[in-house]
């Protein structure tokens, strides 16, 4: 009833939780609001100079300026990527982790060679692919050659976000695969060999047996998926550094604020945007995700 | 009672983390507009060894000018025992615009060099033209106004002028001139073909077709990271637009009587085009500027586009290579090859680092000839002081297109905000082109670029 006793002791928990909720206000809900707020105003990267409140201005500027195709074009790219990594990376993630859950000799090596870029990080990731996609002298353009093919990959203007989504899904799936395993493992036995003996096919026990039991898991998955493919920035930043048609709305946000001009409105329009964007995309596969999600 | 007890202590700590941290805040701008010496031993926390005062300076990844700075640091720390310089680097461009557009507002440093020198600032025939972040940060008092210092006299005065004067008042100082519109050429390989440096573009073709003829690839260039293709494009353009006259040109884009498919850019576009489908290495769009040198000196072509400052990089990485540099000529007239380039590594002193004084004692120390000589023999810069030694590159290679040297068009164009991306970053990026782009003929970038142009204009 009292874990921390009574009197003043009773105190220590809010006391405890005091300084975590003191440093997320600071950091965390204190820039988001004033984001929100800036975006309304001219404000300047130069402290203690005045600004004034611009309404809608910033907003506008996002979608009727002269280069506001490109922004569109970021948020065309955006979706295409959310929905791209979600879908192969959960359906690779699925498979492969079903795969290894069969009690597969040296089951434990396969889970670490999947798991292995994610623990790389991004910077090495980049610089692994990079040289594997070098033009001239790389091994992957060697093989294209077989095929009489070549490409300049993170070079191209056509193919390079196609190969930057191809490097978020390698590093990520095995990070989606651990969820997945972890979730295949709280599976009870009893229900296969319930089903086994009322003799379904494996398909049948995948699909009425597992899948429904591992509900959790894959929403956790896809909103994590969602969420991590909406923010990416990182990869494209370290592959192709946005250009080559690959900026996304997260990289026009960190190149707004960093690398444009030292006006803060704008960039911070441009995160309350994407911040609307994932939240509309979370909403609407919660409620998707959760009708699917059993009770046993 | 007692919950209510809890959320009040929470909310006093909340209240002093909250003033703490609005304290350092606001102290800021105050430390900048005193005077930095009575700030200064405020400051004790950000200096280590007590006594000393450390000078902040921000630089760019760049070994052999990084090289040669540490060194006059040292230099200067031995004649000024009292003061320590702090020497941080990022990687350079966008990473070191980034660095230093978040580190100077927050008053992070006491001196740092900009990529390039004062420019792009708006005119009276340019309304709505972006103000540039070094622009900003004068009209907002963050940088130090250094037209009182005696050393400025080191320098040609016409180089301050150009480089860091705005208003009357000088506040920077452009460390050297550097060329960039030609290409490195393979002396050796020239001489097996007999071939000549070309001074036409009819010359300029012959000597790409016949190392084409002999299996030898002529050119390479960096696609993968855009800017390198930009230098030749220079070069064409100083010579093209507007009959050699870039200035008129850009002016007559503000008032709309020049456009961007005018015959003569479309030439600089089309020029770029046989380079790049001809006689570029193939899958240039993918060779990044890091590695770029490597095919020079690799022997895997004979011609490489890229800036003066790589001769040290090219000597380096093979001492004994035979190597020269020459313009990229654009018209069939010897007589209007020119050479373009630029005011690189600019110096700004801040206001509001804490060190102002600092800063000011290390340019003074830096401006003396016999350090800046030092400078600028390692860096390969062009000297904009007089009667200083250039390597032996610079006099044998540059020095005799000198007088025809001009600002490149990225220091001369002043673009309009929020401009698309065919013309962003003052450049006219040729690497839309096919097979590379998505347009086939130079006509089709050009009418984009135009349409981009007026797109941006003002509303």
């Amino acid at each position: 009833m009292y874990p921390f006793g009574r009197g003043v002791t009773r105190l220590w928990p809010y006391l405890l939780f005091a300084l975590p909720m003191a440093f997320y206000l600071m950091f965390l809900l204190g820039p988001s609001i004033f984001t929100v707020i800036y975006s309304f105003t001219d404000v300047i990267n130069i402290p203690g100079k005045a600004y004034q409140f611009v309404g809608l201005d910033n907003y506008k500027d996002i979608f009727f300026a002269g280069n506001s195709a490109e922004r569109i074009d970021s948020i065309k790219r955006t979706l295409q990527f959310t929905f791209i990594v979600t879908i192969v990376q959960n359906g690779l993630a699925l498979l492969v982790a079903v795969v290894i859950n069969q009690k597969l000799l040296g089951d434990k090596l396969y889970r670490s060679v999947f798991f292995l870029p994610v623990v790389l990080g991004v910077a090495v990731v980049a610089l692994i692919w990079t040289l594997m996609f070098d033009p001239i002298n790389g091994p992957v353009n060697k093989f294209y050659s077989l095929f009489n093919y070549s490409d300049t990959f993170f070079g191209s203007f056509t193919n390079s976000f196609g190969y930057i989504i191809f490097v978020q899904i390698w590093m990520y799936m095995g990070h989606s695969m651990l969820i997945y395993l972890a979730g295949l493992q709280s599976v009870p036995k009893d229900l296969y060999e319930a089903g086994y003996i009322d003799g379904t096919t494996r398909w049948q026990s995948f699909k009425k047996i597992t899948f429904p039991l591992i509900a959790p898991a894959f929403t956790v998955n896809i909103l994590l998926s969602i969420i991590g493919a909406m923010q990416t920035f990182d990869i494209i930043l370290a592959t192709t550094d946005g250009q080559f048609n690959s900026r996304t709305m997260a990289y026009d946000v960190y190149k707004e604020t960093f690398r444009g001009s030292l006006e803060m409105g704008l960039p911070s329009a441009l995160s309350v945007v994407q911040f609307l964007f994932i939240l509309l995309f979370v909403i609407v596969a919660i409620q998707l995700l959760r009708k699917r999600e059993v009770e046993y | 009672m007692t919950r209510k007890l809890a959320g009040l202590l929470a909310l006093c700590m909340l209240m002093a983390l909250l003033a703490a941290c609005g304290g350092n805040g606001a102290n800021k701008p105050t430390n900048g507009g005193n005077t930095p010496s009575t700030t200064a031993p405020a400051k004790d926390k950000e200096q280590p060894s007590g006594e000393k005062k450390v000078i902040k300076m921000l630089g760019w990844k760049q070994s052999t000018n990084n090289t040669v700075i540490e060194s006059i640091n040292k230099k200067f720390e031995e004649k000024y025992p009292e003061y320590k310089v702090e020497y941080v680097t990022t990687a350079p461009d966008d990473e070191y615009k980034q660095a230093y557009k978040t580190r100077v507002p927050a008053g992070e440093v006491d001196i740092f060099a900009d990529l390039s020198a004062m420019r792009l600032s708006p005119s009276d025939w340019t309304p709505g033209a972006k103000v540039p972040d070094w622009q900003q940060f004068i009209d907002n008092g963050l940088i130090q106004d250094l037209s009182d210092q005696a050393f400025i006299k080191n320098y040609n005065e016409a180089d301050i002028k150009d480089g860091g004067t705005y208003q009357d008042k000088v506040y920077a100082i452009p460390a050297g001139k550097v060329a960039m519109g030609g290409l490195f050429y393979n002396k050796d390989i020239f001489a097996k073909y007999d071939l000549k440096v070309p001074t036409t573009w009819s010359e300029f073709i012959n000597v790409n077709e016949v190392l084409l003829q002999n299996n030898v690839t002529p050119i390479a260039m960096a696609g993968k990271d855009k800017w390198p293709v930009k230098l030749a494009a220079m070069n064409l353009q100083a010579q093209l637009l507007a009959d050699g006259n870039q200035s008129e040109f850009i002016e007559g884009l503000w008032k709309g009587t020049s456009k961007f498919n005018d015959p003569d850019a479309i030439e600089v576009l089309e020029k770029m085009k046989t380079i790049q489908d001809k006689y570029t290495i193939n899958g240039f769009m993918g060779i990044d500027y890091g590695t770029l040198t490597s095919y020079f000196t690799g022997e895997k072509v004979a011609m490489m586009v890229n800036g003066v400052w790589e001769a040290g990089a090219v000597q380096a990485a093979k001492p004994d290579m035979n190597f020269g540099y020459f313009p990229l000529p654009a018209t069939d007239d010897p007589a209007r090859i020119k050479l373009i380039g630029k005011y690189d590594m600019t110096w700004y002193v801040t206001n509001n680092g804490g060190n102002t004084e600092g800063a000011i004692k290390w340019l003074e120390f830096f401006s003396q000839p016999e350090i800046y000589q030092e400078f600028v023999q390692a860096t390969g810069f062009l000297p904009v002081q007089p009667n200083i030694a250039t390597t032996e590159f610079l006099d044998a290679e540059v020095q005799p297109y000198m007088n025809n040297f001009e600002v490149a068009y990225e220091i001369k164009m002043i673009n309009r905000d929020n401009i698309g991306q065919h013309l962003e970053a003052e450049g006219i990026h040729t690497e839309y082109l096919a097979p590379g782009g998505e347009f086939k003929t130079a006509k089709e970038l050009a009418d984009v670029q135009q349409k981009e142009w007026e797109a941006a204009a003002p509303k």
